[in-house]
């Protein structure tokens, strides 16, 4: 998103590549706007680093400050040098008032976080463990529209950790499951993806899974 | 443009599951959003005040109806495509600040159910974990972002449980950082493998980290195993923690194996087990300092039985055993919020 008056240049912080801009746990005030350079969204789990996601010019992140004053909830850590506008509740109505399209990238960030939050819940209201993993990749699919609409065949790039932790359910658990669904020939598994064969099968399964309300 | 609209009593706006890009106000009459609580089932009836909004989610974020707008009594609406709506509510800060309100809620609502369905341990509370982020980032000699964390700790919490430590290892931090470099240096002692719970609980583990390789043998083999653990690799921490009980070479790390015993068997989902494991522990090691937190699993795994008046009665003898350390305090409270919301 271009902010092309200088009158948020006075909003503008950098940081260095490699610099901590916030750390979970932090009090939160303020949430940023990316001008330029990347920034990593991570979490410590299980005294491991887990980047949760990568973020690009336009994008903002630490938006829950603006409502309330709670600990972050990630670290977010420059990839690159790092040029971004800093706001807090403070000049937020500034920010909102000289330009609306930010408040409404918010308002559609809300509404992501909300339904993304909802869809998880959904996962982990099953009772079945394998319908738990297959709705994993519904889930998935559901995020990124697929490259070709014709074929019932998905490719997911994630790992049977990354399903578990979706799933909250362990790793083994999940590698068992993912093991069986291939031994069915429902998934296929490669190094660095999963194949899902048939995604309305897998679609079906879920369904007749799911507690009918 | 924006279009008014007259609904009949009876009839439906939208119904759940439609996926539709409009969104609506009340000028009259009176309409019922329908929908099943996604945790019970339970039916919910949430009546429009004339002037709200409502299908705004949905629509913004291109994903199916979550209720039915079922109309109760004639009514008119206007529906707004979302570009209009975004043109009507981009110049009026107060609506917009009011919704992002609404959603953060809801979001936090969520979030909580997420949580708790995961029995997170996570919920460590915020001036523990902003230590350990500074002790994890020494530990990877990423000593800039350690010196960060640990600044940070000490400007939020200058007066803190862990100031001192805080204190000494933001100038390690520093000192390395100037000398060394990131990525390079010395491992930092007593920090390599100490896990937060054993770290913070016992003397033994504050002396061990200020020596270089104070620790005893079984006390390696321990905090190897609970390091295990928290890589949730629970099966081979199980067998870890089993050798270290039966070896009984060290009385203490005896002890503190058999509860993480229970902790591995709770997480592995082996209910049964659990409680069996911690009841015979509660009832031979009765002074043991990790009591309370045994009880919890008890009840934790009652709970995840579905028998939720024996997990009740658990968290309810737990509450009456005062002192009762604040951190397990709030997860007992919390488990007795949920299960009033499953009763």
């Amino acid at each position: 998103m271009e902010l092309n008056s200088g009158a948020f240049e006075r909003f503008a912080v950098t940081f260095d590549k490699g610099d901590i801009i916030f750390c979970e746990y932090e009090p939160g005030d303020s949430f940023y706007l990316i001008q330029n350079g990347r920034v990593q969204i991570s979490k410590i789990m299980g005294g491991l680093e887990k980047t949760v996601d990568i973020l690009h010019p336009g994008e903002i992140f630490g938006e829950m400050a603006i409502l309330e004053e709670a600990p972050r909830s990630a670290n977010a850590i420059a990839v690159d040098q790092v040029k971004a506008l800093e706001f807090n509740r403070a000049n937020f109505e500034i920010l909102m008032r000289g330009n609306p399209q930010i408040t409404l990238k918010l308002l559609r960030l809300f509404t992501k976080r909300v339904y993304d939050q909802r869809r998880r819940f959904m996962i982990l209201t099953l009772d079945d463990v394998s319908a738990k993993v297959a709705d994993v990749f519904l889930m998935l699919n559901e995020m990124k529209p697929p490259d070709n609409l014709e074929s019932d065949e998905r490719v997911f790039h994630t790992t049977a950790e990354d399903v578990a932790h979706w799933a909250g359910i362990s790793p083994e658990k999940a590698r068992d499951v993912i093991q069986h669904f291939t031994s069915q020939r429902r998934l296929e598994v490669m190094t660095d993806r999963i194949i899902v064969k048939n995604i309305n099968e897998f679609v079906r399964f879920v369904n007749s899974r799911r507690r009918q309300t | 443009m924006p279009k008014a609209i007259t609904y009949k009593a009876n009839s439906v706006i939208y119904f759940r599951g439609d996926v539709g890009d409009k969104i609506y106000i009340l000028k009259a009459g009176r309409i019922s959003l329908n929908s099943n609580d996604i945790e019970t089932g339970q039916d919910i009836h949430d009546h429009i005040q004339t002037g709200e909004f409502f299908g705004v989610k949905s629509a913004m974020g291109k994903y199916p109806r979550e209720e039915t707008a079922l109309v109760l009594t004639d009514a008119s609406v206007i529906a707004f495509t979302v570009p209009e709506f975004e043109q009507l509510v981009a110049t009026n800060t107060r609506v917009i600040m009011k919704m992002l309100k609404v959603f953060s809620n809801q979001l936090r609502r969520m979030h909580a159910k997420v949580s708790s369905l995961l029995a997170q341990e996570e919920e460590s509370d915020p001036e523990e974990g902003l230590y350990r982020i500074g002790e994890y980032y020494l530990r990877k000699k990423e000593y800039s972002k350690a010196r960060y964390a640990f600044n940070k700790y000490l400007t939020y919490y200058p007066a803190g449980r862990f100031h001192q430590d805080a204190n000494k290892f933001a100038q390690t931090a520093e000192a390395y950082l100037l000398k060394y470099g990131t990525g390079k240096g010395p491992a930092t002692a007593g920090l390599a493998t100490a896990p937060p719970s054993a770290a913070a609980a016992s003397p033994a583990g504050n002396s061990a980290r200020d020596s270089s390789s104070g620790l005893s043998n079984v006390a390696q083999k321990y905090y190897d195993a609970v390091s295990t653990f928290s890589q949730q690799k629970y099966a081979e921490a199980l067998a870890a923690f089993k050798r270290i009980a039966e070896s009984r070479d060290d009385e203490e790390y005896t002890v503190k194996s058999l509860f993480e015993i229970g902790r591995c068997l709770y997480t592995m989902g082996q209910y049964d087990a659990s409680i069996r494991h911690f009841t015979g522990f509660v009832q031979r090691y009765p002074g043991s300092p990790d009591l309370k937190d045994a009880l919890f699993y008890v009840g934790q795994s009652y709970q995840r039985k579905g028998e939720t008046e024996r997990a009740g009665s658990f968290y309810s003898k737990i509450l009456s055993m005062e002192p009762v350390e604040d951190g397990l305090k709030r997860k007992v409270q919390k488990a007795i919020r949920s299960l009033e919301q499953e009763a």
